[in-house]
């Protein structure tokens, strides 16, 4: 084995690699971080070139785009308010009001910090732990994800702010919303018209939510801060600051590690899951949405933890767990690699070469990350009167680019009237983002684990994992039941006494 | 405020739930006459949300409702006189609704780069702020053709080039 990890080195150790995944990562840093472009269209865009390299150049390319981009996503979340991918949807809840509050270089470094924790912990894993992290992978069916899926859907709860029903109002909301186009047995639901028969996109409807509000808000109210600029203020991460959040990047990772591995999970879910997790737990949980390092962290940690994970069914098992491994599954085939468990005894150099190369992407990573997140903090000096309406037309341009469909752009629009008004009527806009990216999930599972049960509710309780999140749910419902009650007899205890 | 605005949003709320509950959910999600095995029905799970949906936004409406009761001894506003009393800024925000309806009939006919030069600079003009005038008329021409030739050269996306001049 070592001999051969050695040869891989040294195959891997040459210029046109690292240039690759230099190129890689810094190409999909600057796209993930422009709206409405998404890592799914980098690697696609990327595939045609890769036929003119070598195997293990082509996929490390691949590789180092899919990570540059899940990273590049916070930049925009931050500065902008504007998730450039999916999986960074998350991010914006703390940072953004950290660079309100002209911590944005901080919030920035941090998600490099913990972007890259996770990366390397993920690619850690996908070396030692790839055949027993499939193998769990392959335990993990409709009843069990649609268990995680329920857990996952609790942190509604604690994400809702001031009024739990307005947070259940906004949950509700998200999860009406993804229920529009076709349905997994094909009847179609709420299609108003033809083109919802394909459901509402999910990037124009997080642009929509987030970026878009701030921009009515401002024509509307005219507030006078909008004629400066943003302060970037101290930018740099102390020492206190990363070992507060050393916790919720560990967990974040093996969060990501472990959702990734699991086909069809993917970066979003495992941000969230880690966010929810980290709010739990955190002395500062009551501080998460406010602009909470800690919460910048375990997202980030998480989505980019989820990167490397996803390779492990593929290679393993030749599962491809969401588009963007999908193509790379293509690309494996093109170049004459066959990904399963015949790929680690017929190209166990290949192999090897790759899982070094991927080890050393965590380390471009944060330099491409360092450098570009440094270019764009110039954006917060720009003042919001100028900056917002550019906003505006950069996300109609990405959202356009996306499917080239006229919709996607109404439907950002749209949602941005509807969470200006949410906005006005202090409804949390969270809950309704996790339901919307959760939702489908939930649903999709739920009907599946009952069709193949003949209608058995049994179906959900006979393994360990479905029990094992099922009371994990039943706890934490509990407990924000009991927490609930405890402040409503709080405020009527205070009301009584105020009228004495 | 605080429980004005929780009453609007359990009312608002209500009736949206309700509308999906009673009106669209039996017009626009179609039962198949056919489920294969025990499949749960395509209505069933929007149901569910609705129904929650409903009794939130009636909960809302009934917590808000004797903290408003409470306030109301100290000043009594109806719903007529805040919107009067804000009518400056319903016109500003029907305005940006006519702006974006404007964009989505209008880029077909008008084609996706003029309209969205139009769409940024009545924006600019909106914002109300002309301290910058000379970078609002730059960058209301500028970035829509930077951004129209990225899209183009990087994405090859196929931006409707309008029905008015071709």
């Amino acid at each position: 084995m070592w001999n051969e990890l050695l040869y891989a080195f040294e195959a891997v150790a040459t210029l046109p690699n690292f240039l690759a995944m230099f190129a890689g990562i810094w190409g999909g840093v600057i796209i993930g971080a422009i709206p409405g472009m998404t890592g799914t269209m980098a690697v696609t865009l990327a595939l045609p070139f890769t036929f003119y390299l070598p195997p293990v150049t082509s996929i490390l390319l691949l590789v180092a785009l899919y990570k540059g981009s899940t990273y590049g996503g916070s930049i925009s979340a931050i500065l902008i308010k504007t998730p450039g991918t999916a999986s960074a949807a998350c991010t914006v809840l703390d940072g953004y009001p950290l660079a309100r509050a002209g911590k944005g270089g901080k919030a920035l470094n941090m998600a490099l910090v913990s972007s890259c924790i996770g990366d390397f912990i993920s690619n850690i894993s996908l070396f030692f732990l790839a055949m027993p992290l499939a193998m769990f992978a392959l335990r993990v069916g409709p009843p069990e994800f649609f268990m995680l899926m329920a857990f996952s859907l609790t942190i509604v709860a604690s994400i809702s702010g001031r009024s739990l029903v307005l947070g259940i109002i906004s949950a509700c909301l998200g999860l009406l919303l993804a229920t529009v186009g076709e349905d997994i047995y094909g009847s179609y639901r709420f299609a108003l018209s033809e083109d919802m028969k394909s459901g509402l996109g999910m990037v124009p409807v997080l642009i929509g939510l987030f970026a878009l509000p701030e921009l009515i808000k401002m024509v509307v109210f005219r507030p006078e801060e909008n004629n400066a600029a943003l302060k970037l203020g101290d930018n740099r991460l102390t020492l206190s600051e990363f070992r507060g959040s050393i916790k919720s990047i560990c967990r974040g990772s093996l969060i990501g590690v472990i959702l990734g591995a699991i086909p069809g999970i993917g970066p979003s879910t495992a941000a969230f899951f880690s966010y929810s997790e980290a709010r739990r737990t955190s002395k500062n949980g009551d501080k998460f949405g406010e602009g909470e390092l800690e919460g910048v962290a375990a997202s980030e940690s998480a989505n980019n933890g989820a990167c490397g994970a996803t390779m492990i069914p593929l290679m393993a098992l030749g599962v491809p767990g969401d588009v963007i491994t999908g193509v790379m599954l293509g690309a494996f085939m093109i170049h004459g690699l066959t990904p399963g468990p015949l790929l680690f005894q017929n190209n166990i150099g290949e192999v090897y070469a790759l899982f070094i190369g991927i080890l050393f992407s965590s380390v471009f990573l944060f330099i491409a990350g360092k450098v570009t997140a440094n270019a764009f903090t110039k954006i917060s000096r720009i003042p919001q009167t100028l900056l917002l309406p550019c906003i505006l037309i950069l996300c109609v341009y990405g959202i356009y680019s996306i499917g080239a469909s006229p919709f996607d752009v109404t439907v950002l629009l749209v949602m941005g009237v509807v969470g200006f008004i949410m906005m006005l009527l202090n409804i949390p806009a969270a809950p309704f983002l996790i339901a919307f990216i959760l939702g489908p999930m939930f649903e999709d599972n739920m009907r599946r684990s009952l069709a193949i049960s003949r209608g058995d509710l049994g179906v959900f309780f006979q393994s360990w994992i479905s029990w094992g999140f099922f009371v994990l749910t039943v706890l934490f419902v509990t407990l924000t039941i009991r927490r609930e009650w405890k402040k409503w007899r709080e405020k009527r205890a205070a009301a009584t006494a105020s009228a004495s | 405020m605080n429980q004005n605005r929780d009453f609007y949003a359990g009312l608002l709320a209500t009736a949206f739930f309700a509308i999906v509950l009673f009106v669209l959910i039996p017009i626009y999600v179609k039962v198949p006459s056919f489920i294969p095995g025990f499949a749960p029905p395509p209505d069933m799970w929007p149901r569910v949300v609705a129904i929650i949906g409903l009794v939130m936004g009636i909960l809302a409406v009934i917590l808000a409702f004797p903290k408003m009761r409470e306030a109301s001894r100290n000043q009594v506003t109806s719903l007529g006189t805040r919107i009067m009393s804000h009518k400056t800024l319903i016109v500003r925000f029907a305005a940006v609704l006519v702006v974006f309806a404007a964009f989505v009939i209008g880029m077909p006919i008008v084609g996706f780069v003029p309209a969205t030069i139009l769409m940024l600079g009545v924006l600019f003009i909106m914002t109300g702020n002309f301290e910058r005038k000379f970078w609002m008329i730059g960058l209301t021409v500028i970035f829509p053709v930077l951004l129209y030739l990225l899209f183009t050269e990087v994405t090859h996306t196929p931006f409707p080039e309008g029905t008015l001049f071709f």
